[in-house]
């Protein structure tokens, strides 16, 4: 029985943030941005949902009088990256 | 590769159906983009392997030529030495845009190295009066005898080539780095130190205060600025 890919993570640009996330403890939103290639208002749409699913924490705060927005993944979307992963390699199997 | 191409080149402007290769593709590069994304500066490797160096070597060159410096002790420096680190280290916070894991481990081990330094440093000053007031409590009185004259003398107990234990405990954190880190010259640096915690139990303190400079400039200054030289370099890519 296959697992239904995770629609949140089945998306091009959240399954992005969520891989960079994943290898890091911590990251600033223009970084996302930068390394993703995306524009910040896309971006900031994709991480809003993230944060709504409990896949990331954004913390906002100010550094010399700018906003920065700093995300990191939580034990919640670590787990939901992993199935997620899971569940790719079962439909890649059976494709070979 | 056609694939890796065209996530590199495309805006993520848009909502997009991803096959399941195209998925694990995106997570690899995705992983392989962080991956070189942090250069460590070196500058705090600098800070502590000229202050230890110049220390080591000031107090090889004091014993040796047997002047004095009234009541500034050179190590004083290392304490004077946490304000420029603490500056490095909130400016090196402020321009960093990703904290990793590794650097996360890599900044407990250095933390837990400076607080065990200080411990260290506490400890050898203040156990031998403590183990001497613990014997005179029962009623017992250290002495030492001059084989030579015969004269006895009081003896005030001390840790004994204490400057050993400090060339242990600067192996620690190098080595741990250099090996996670894959960093070849804190691997030599951490070996070597040990080489010299070996020598330093059979030579006079002189000698010991000669190990310390060399240790720190082994152990740091020269790993230092191969990160400088590493991070400047990658910054001009």
């Amino acid at each position: 029985m296959f697992k239904e890919l995770d629609p949140i993570l089945h998306s091009q640009l959240r399954l992005a943030v969520m891989s960079l996330l994943i290898a890091v403890k911590e990251a600033e939103f223009t970084f996302i941005r930068e390394k993703t290639n995306s524009t910040a208002g896309n971006l900031s749409v994709q991480i809003q949902k993230l944060k709504d699913a409990g896949y990331v924490d954004v913390v906002k705060q100010f550094k010399d009088n700018y906003p920065l927005t700093t995300c990191k993944i939580t034990k919640k979307g670590i787990n939901a990256f992993e199935d997620y992963v899971k569940a790719l390699q079962q439909y890649l199997q059976v494709g070979k | 590769m056609p694939l890796l191409l065209y996530f590199n080149t495309m805006t993520m402007a848009e909502e997009k159906n991803l096959t399941e290769q195209e998925s694990l593709q995106l997570i690899t590069e995705m992983i392989h983009k962080v991956k070189g994304s942090f250069h460590e500066s070196g500058t705090s490797a600098i800070l502590w392997g000229s202050v230890v160096g110049f220390c080591g070597l000031f107090s090889f060159v004091k014993a040796h030529f047997d002047f004095s410096t009234g009541w500034f002790d050179v190590w004083f420096l290392t304490l004077i030495a946490i304000v420029p680190q603490v500056i490095i280290s909130i400016k090196e916070s402020r321009q960093r845009k990703i904290l990793t894991y590794e650097e996360s481990a890599m900044n407990a081990v250095w933390l837990v190295f400076g607080i065990s330094i200080f411990a260290l440093a506490f400890y050898n000053n203040v156990v031998p009066g403590v183990s001497e007031n613990f014997y005179a409590k029962d009623g017992i009185e250290l002495l030492q005898r001059n084989k030579a004259t015969g004269e006895i003398s009081a003896f005030h107990p001390f840790i004994f080539s204490a400057s050993s234990i400090f060339l242990i405990l600067y192996a620690i954190p190098t080595l741990v780095t250099g090996l996670a880190r894959k960093f070849k010259p804190m691997i030599i640096g951490g070996i070597i130190c040990y080489l010299l915690f070996i020598v330093s139990c059979f030579v006079s303190f002189q000698y010991d205060m000669l190990l310390q400079g060399i240790a720190g400039i082994i152990n740091w200054l020269i790993p230092g600025l191969i990160l400088r030289n590493m991070f400047l370099k990658g910054k001009a890519c």
